[in-house]
């Protein structure tokens, strides 16, 4: 009892002492998954060098309490919240913030009329880079398979880049443009898909390229290629997002020569960014924010491994 | 015993709540013990308030229902498949409390006629369920322009009670239809003799049995209130976010037993009532809702919830045996 007071006294005189700076609410169900992890921790670090507080909550997975603790922070009176989630599944959230006039900032969110903007990768810029690698390595000329997954809006973009490019080169041939079955995780069906083209293409060189859309499917094409003994046929492999197990590949030096590394560490700053310059009065102009991506090959492997 | 030991053991659980409200009205003076705030929280709390009076029916008697969680996520993707096809509101609602009736008599089933363990049974519908909500809707959410602004206006509308700092201040929908399980549980456990027989094999099955109680009847109709209760929670929280997952309900299970629990506390004979069984929902709302406004880390928040259930049913425990 006496200490829960002694508690309160001096989180009291905490909250007394902070109540002057800035304080931004960072809200996210997925603090676990190492890209929010780059991204919050990046955000944290530039708001410290502004001398804000930052709150950052994870609900754990649950979007319902993204919505509550939304509001418990509206109601707390935070100057700005940052989120890490479909804005689409918290606009309750998201409309208790509008009614205090309190901006709400995405962080890799998704775009929406009621975020004062949203920082994220560019889909079409991935694309265009592991597409543009394909053209090159190849020369312009060959039969490429695909996988693709238009039901997902932001893999979507990456397919439509990857076609037009593609499309470009009267010599090039799409073989197969296939959609994995992603339940499993993404790389068991595609390792399935890309067995049963291999079958179905049996002569060396009859492959040219695999793009994937994300890495799962690169990976599950690398397997199959691999096992079929095909390795050293030249099929260049590229896939989007640089996971570790994608990194681990093209380190290797086999097939998978290429993936695109997201910069969730700018992602973060860059919206500690625009929430200062929106809270200095700037108005922002932009629904949505790219922050640049880089193409990983085995040149540059070396850079991401901390990642 | 000493009637002032008798007091506090009865009331330790409830004078606690008190001191945690006075705490946060102290650290949060100008936020907490506002009527928007308090309005607030009853939102935020109503899915797992549900939830948990509906628990309630089944641990009268002794029993538990763990599939309660995966059955709200079943519900929620249920009415939202038929709204991505076109369905009305009524019948996606109709639907999903249907699922929710046939999976409480599943259960009811298992555990009376068959006569399996509650907690293995609904531990095995919990996993059924959840296969079936991942199978239904092939592991994905469903969101956006598939989900009726009728659905998801809902949770979002209430009932006006005024202006306040020149925002209008409702009463929202999810609290009223909180309410309003909370009077039918309430009126049911302790105003009919269908809840005083449930009592009574909470007390004593087999002495219930022997004086001519159908333990086995009433024992499936209260699992099946169980699954109605989760498929209607499962329903508020897929207005609530105006989407559904098929993990989404899934945090309901745990927090509703443990909300049971907080309140069994405040019994002299240890039994769960669903007024109670509201105590012990306020406390971890507005334990989730002042520590999220005091700035607290999430996961020691997570931390202090566990050890204030743990310090309140050791509390109570230790009071029984003095």
């Amino acid at each position: 009892m006496k200490r829960l007071f002694r508690l309160s006294f001096s989180l009291a005189l905490f909250i007394l002492c902070t109540a002057f700076a800035q304080t931004v609410a960072v809200v996210t169900p997925y603090l676990a998954q190492p890209g929010t992890q780059f991204m919050v921790e990046a955000f944290e670090a530039a708001a410290k060098a502004k001398g804000w507080t930052v709150n950052v909550i994870d609900t754990a997975g649950d979007v319902a309490a993204v919505i509550s603790r939304i509001e418990d922070v509206v109601t707390q009176g935070v100057d700005a919240i940052v989120i890490n989630v479909d804005p689409a599944q918290v606009a309750a959230g998201l409309a208790s913030a509008a009614d205090a006039n309190i901006p709400v900032f995405g962080m890799d969110a998704g775009t929406d009329a009621m975020l004062v903007t949203n920082v994220t990768s560019n889909g079409y810029a991935m694309a265009t880079e592991t597409s543009s690698y394909v053209v090159d390595r190849i020369g312009g000329a060959g039969r490429v398979v695909m996988f693709v997954f238009d039901a997902y809006p932001p893999v979507q973009k990456r397919g439509v880049v990857a076609d037009a490019i593609f499309g470009n080169y009267p010599d090039i041939e799409i073989v197969d443009r296939i959609t994995p079955d992603v339940s499993d995780g993404g790389i068991a069906d595609s390792r399935a898909k890309m067995e049963a083209v291999l079958a179905a293409n049996p002569d060396a060189g009859s492959i040219s390229a695999v793009w994937a859309a994300w890495d799962q499917p690169a990976l599950g094409a690398l397997q199959a290629i691999e096992d079929a003994g095909r390795g050293a046929e030249g099929i260049v492999i590229v896939g989007i997002d640089a996971n570790p197990q994608a990194l681990d590949a093209i380190r290797a030096g086999g097939n998978f020569e290429a993936s695109v590394s997201q910069d969730f560490n700018g992602i973060g700053s860059t919206t500690a960014d625009l929430v200062e310059r929106y809270l200095g009065g700037e108005t922002i102009t932009q629904a949505t924010v790219y922050v640049p991506t880089t193409l990983v090959t085995g040149a540059n492997v070396g850079d991401f491994v901390s990642q | 015993m000493t009637r002032l030991g008798r007091l506090t053991r009865r009331f330790g659980t409830l004078l606690g709540f008190l001191i945690v409200i006075l705490f946060f009205w102290f650290n949060l003076p100008d936020t907490f013990m506002t009527a928007r705030n308090l309005l607030n929280i009853s939102q935020q709390v109503s899915m797992l308030a549900v939830v948990a009076f509906s628990m309630t029916i089944v641990m009268v008697m002794n029993d538990f229902d763990l599939s309660v969680g995966s059955m709200a996520s079943l519900a929620g993707i249920v009415a939202a498949l038929l709204f991505s096809q076109g369905s009305s509101v009524f019948l996606g609602v109709s639907a999903a409390l249907a699922v929710g009736l046939l999976g409480g008599l599943i259960n009811g089933v298992l555990v009376s006629l068959v006569g399996i363990l509650p907690f293995v049974a609904t531990l095995g519908t919990l996993t059924i369920f959840s296969g079936l909500a991942f199978f239904v809707s092939g592991g994905k959410t469903i969101f956006g322009r598939d989900i009726p602004a009728a659905f998801s206006g809902f949770a979002r509308a209430g009932l006006p009670l005024g202006t306040l700092n020149e925002r209008p201040l409702l009463l929202p929908n999810l609290t009223l239809v909180a309410l309003i399980v909370l009077f039918l549980v309430w009126l049911t456990l302790e105003h009919t003799t269908f809840g005083r027989r449930l009592y009574a094999i909470g007390g004593n099955r087999e002495a219930s049995r022997l004086a001519g109680v159908r333990v086995r009847l009433l024992r499936l109709l209260a699992f099946v209130l169980t699954g109605l209760g989760a498929a209607l929670a499962g329903l508020m929280y897929a207005s609530r976010v105006a989407s559904a997952n098929p993990t989404q309900g899934a945090g309901l299970m745990l927090d509703a037993i443990a909300a049971v629990f907080l309140g069994m506390t405040m019994s002299e004979e240890g039994e769960p009532h669903v007024l109670a069984t509201l105590v012990g929902v306020l406390i971890l709302g507005v334990l989730d809702n002042g520590l999220t406004q005091m700035q607290v880390d999430s996961y020691v928040r997570e931390m202090l919830m566990g050890g204030i259930i743990v310090a309140a049913v050791a509390s109570s425990s230790l009071g029984k045996q003095s």
